[in-house]
């Protein structure tokens, strides 16, 4: 205990108690409680813990605290203070590994905007689903431009294939998101008010491959702007801008026919320049359940009969989709443009990024009644796409029209003012920049050129995200918001 | 010994008044020259605009991603774009010069699509010397406007309607209905104000004579009136009796436009001598409220449609400033009206700013048109 008693006096001093998850770093049980002036911080407290009484490091470890599962971002007198707590208390402080900065890794180059991302790998959800194991190094990165193309890539920025263009069987406009069904199968949608499947095949080596159109599926009016699948079951459910939500199988044979009032061109200009052989079908339900536009469709990852949706309406429906109906509606105070389940924390959570520039957290299971839980302020500009850390049950990325990509720590929270409604708020722990921003002092207005449009936190490949720059963006992504073995 | 200002009315904070638009979320850049009109689709997905290059844009609200575009004028500013009312069609109008078209711009389903060309085919099952009429001395009049197809380039484009009048045609209105819209030429004297009537292809002048120069006009959200702005006065006709109603004088020099709240007994009016007006149509024929706050023109005022208390106007000074104006059902009480958030980003360009304004049919979002050649979404 020499340590704290050579620090400057003149501030007062609160008992602590260490503990940690990570065997390795544990302390001996005598070093666990300790006095530590109230005026430091988690540079302080980190600095205390590697010294040479303490963990006695040979290079230092930069720590993270938590105080009840929220990080420790003030001074201790000043949490003190905001919890009003007196320095009698024994404060429980758990130390984790500070998180790593997601880095910048590449760019991928496209001819125009790219809406969307997805990751093929061994840990990705098709990656999973694939019947062969997808081996290090082979993850691809699937990319949906409004050129109207898909395209694959290899991790180091070689293009693999390229979808059909419109006269071949392709999108007639813009594609506004795609995914993998597995390593051989993707499903796109598109601003041309289809949903699209694509048979994947690569060549032995892995340096080139192909992109061929399997099913056109019709019955939405508008843009459809988010798609979801799941492989096992060939479902695929998407949202659109005419407000409903699209209930579809990948299979061909099990798949409706085809409205036929919603097939082919709306202008005699296209009628002569689509003429396709690929299959037409209609979808399993059409749910217009949304007063204005659909803009997300996922599945519930713990239960495929049951659909989220987010709309601009401002609610989140949860669907039933054996029965093709609305079983509960939230309704939030702003338009909502995504959204994205985070199974991983103990309670059931939709996270939903808004119009308004915030990220809301819903409890949508029935039983709930208290509807939003925490709200993620710092984005300057609406919130369009978001995607849970894949290692951590508390990390999330999101994707704004402000040019960046926020990280955050869902322990990492404070209490709202009363300007922003009270409740938790959570702050971002990292901000991505685009690397075409290097070195700029100030974003431009309306994020005119670097808005991004779509983000996917991959496991092996990391984080991805794409925009209005016609770049994909990879940064790394482990240890982002988990610490390594924490 | 009463302090004066305590007599005044409180005005609640900004604050308090939220939401309102405050900062710029999406910038519309393609534009060459002046955007001179815009307006968002009765489903709020698309922007329409329309400007000096003589093209008609078609844009994603959200993304600012330009989806559509046509040259309908290789030589006259596009000075107006409305989009038809309803959401059973998707129809746009433009007015370049003496020439209105409508088209239907290639964002919709084949559905939509089908129904929104027969609305506009539909009237050449009538005569089309219907718009004709003879002299005193048996001679065939020169038509008021003429209903014609724009030709095959135009057509394969989507523009499908043209509608020729005699001189340059500034401002398009919708009646509620989606049938019949009224276009104002200020220059065309006695045939000025025209009202045409889409499902005959019929364009009929209503006024034999106009106590002024027309500037721009508007249907009553509910009731069959029709609003005339001249100058310096807004006339109100009641369109089944064919009679004049109501004399509305704003006391601005040059009345720039106009806007009737949808509740429809309540009007703002702009002015080009930078003035901002509120009419309370119930209380009197003067302004209840004079509001200076640009020290440029104003050329657009708008009331927000889908719910909420907010108006906007839009100043050669660069600006649009944001208003709370609730109107209360008692009929002894009047508005209150709070400015609250005033939107820079355009720049001034040869002593133009802000050329038009929007309200989001649902959210409290607007738009504008610059003379810098960008449109903005203010969220
Ligand atoms: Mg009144």
């Amino acid at each position: 205990m020499a340590k704290t008693t050579t620090l400057p006096t003149g501030h007062g001093q609160v008992q602590v108690y260490f503990t940690t998850n990570a065997p390795d770093i544990e302390l001996p049980e005598e070093k666990r409680q300790l006095r530590v002036p109230t005026d430091v911080r988690r540079y302080g407290l980190s600095q205390i813990l590697n010294s040479e009484s303490m963990l006695d490091t040979s290079a230092p470890i930069p720590f993270d605290f938590l105080i009840n599962g929220t990080f420790l971002r003030t001074t201790i007198d000043e949490y003190l203070v905001a919890n009003g707590l007196s320095s009698e208390t024994t404060l429980n402080l758990q130390y984790v590994r500070s998180l790593i900065p997601p880095l910048y890794e590449a760019s991928f180059e496209h001819d125009d905007w790219v809406s969307s991302v997805d990751i093929l790998s061994a840990s990705s959800r098709a990656g999973k689903w694939a019947g062969q194991k997808v081996s290090p190094g082979q993850e691809r990165i699937l990319s949906a431009s409004y050129d109207g193309l898909l395209r694959v890539w290899n991790k180091s920025g070689q293009t693999i294939a390229t979808s059909a263009s419109s006269s071949a069987g392709g999108h007639t406009s813009s594609i506004k998101s795609a995914k993998f069904i597995s390593g051989t199968q993707i499903a796109s949608s598109s601003l041309d008010r289809t949903v699209r499947l694509w048979k994947y095949t690569e060549s032995e080596d892995g340096f080139s491959g192909e992109l061929k159109p399997t099913l056109e599926l019709y019955g939405h009016k508008g843009s459809i702007d988010s798609i979801d699948v799941h492989g096992p079951s060939n479902h695929i459910v998407t949202a659109s801008a005419d407000g409903s939500i699209g209930h579809w199988t990948s299979s061909k044979s099990s798949a409706p026919a085809a409205p036929s009032a919603l097939l082919g061109p709306t202008s005699k200009r296209r009628k002569l320049t689509t003429s396709t052989s690929t299959p037409q079908r209609g979808p399993l339900s059409m749910i217009s359940c949304h007063t204005a536009p659909a803009t997300a469709a996922i599945f519930n990852p713990l239960d495929l009969t049951v659909a989220y949706s987010a709309a601009q309406d401002h609610t989140i429906r949860t669907i039933d989709l054996t029965t093709s109906t609305v079983v509960d509606t939230r309704t939030t105070s702003h338009p909502l443009l995504c959204l994205e389940a985070l199974t991983g924390i103990s309670t059931q959570l939709v996270a939903a990024g808004t119009s308004a520039r915030h990220i809301t957290l819903v409890d949508p299971r029935i039983s709930v009644s208290s509807t939003q839980v925490m709200t993620l302020r710092g984005h300057t500009n609406k919130i369009v796409s978001l995607s849970s850390d894949p290692e951590s049950n508390f990390g999330l990325v999101s994707g704004s029209h402000d040019g960046t990509c926020r990280v955050w720590d869902l322990r990492s929270s404070r209490q709202g003012t009363k300007d922003e409604g009270g409740g938790l708020v959570g702050e971002a722990v990292y901000v991505v920049e685009r690397d075409g921003q290097k070195g700029a002092t100030k974003r431009p207005v309306g994020g005119e050129g670097i808005k991004v449009f779509g983000v996917a936190w991959d496991k092996d490949v990391g984080i991805v995200s794409a925009g209005e720059d016609k770049m994909v963006q990879v940064n790394t992504g482990r240890g982002v918001t988990k610490s390594e073995s924490s | 010994n009463i302090d004066p200002a305590s007599l005044l009315p409180k005005l609640p904070r900004p604050e308090e008044l939220k939401p309102f638009p405050t900062v710029c979320s999406t910038l519309f850049r393609g534009h060459e020259g002046r955007v001179r009109s815009l307006e968002i689709d009765p489903s709020g997905v698309w922007l329409a605009s329309g400007g000096d290059d003589g093209t008609v844009r078609v844009w994603e609200l959200l993304t600012g991603r330009q989806i559509w575009s046509a040259k309908i004028s290789h030589d006259e500013a596009v000075n107006v774009v409305k989009w038809r009312p309803g959401k059973d069609a998707v129809i746009l109008s433009a007015a370049a010069g003496e020439d209105i078209y409508l088209l239907v711009p290639p964002v919709v389903d084949p559905e939509t699509d089908i129904v929104s060309r027969d609305l506009l085919d539909q009237g050449f099952g009538y005569a089309t010397n219907s718009t004709q009429a003879l002299t005193a001395n048996g001679a065939r009049k020169e038509p008021v406007a003429k209903w014609t197809r724009p030709g095959s380039r135009l057509e394969d484009e989507g523009v499908l309607l043209k509608i020729t009048v005699r001189t340059t045609v500034k401002v398009i209105s919708w009646h509620r209905r989606g049938d019949f819209f009224s276009t104002v030429s200020p220059t065309a004297q006695r045939s000025a104000v025209a009202i045409h009537t889409l499902s005959k292809h019929l364009t009929q002048i209503p006024f034999r004579r106009l106590p002024g120069i027309p500037q721009t006009v508007q249907f009553h959200p509910s009731r069959p009136l029709f609003f005339v702005a001249t100058q310096r006065t807004i006339r109100s006709y009641d369109l089944q009796k064919q009679e004049l109603v109501k004399i509305i004088q704003p006391g601005a020099r040059w009345i720039s436009s106009f806007d009737i709240h949808p509740g429809g007994d309540n009007l703002i009016v702009g002015s080009y001598d930078r003035r901002l007006l509120w009419h309370d149509l119930d209380l009197s024929t003067r302004p209840y409220k004079t509001l200076r706050f640009h020290h440029k023109a104003i050329r657009a005022v708008k009331y927000h449609k889908g719910g909420f208390p907010l108006f906007a106007d839009a100043s050669d000074d660069g600006s649009l400033q944001i208003f709370h104006g609730k109107v209360v059902s008692d009929l002894m009480e009047n508005a209150t009206i709070v400015p609250v958030k005033v939107l820079k980003g355009h720049k001034v360009k040869s002593a133009l700013g802000v050329m038009d304004i929007d309200w989001h049919p649902r959210e409290p979002w607007c738009v504008s048109a610059g003379a810098d050649g960008t449109c903005r979404l203010w969220m």
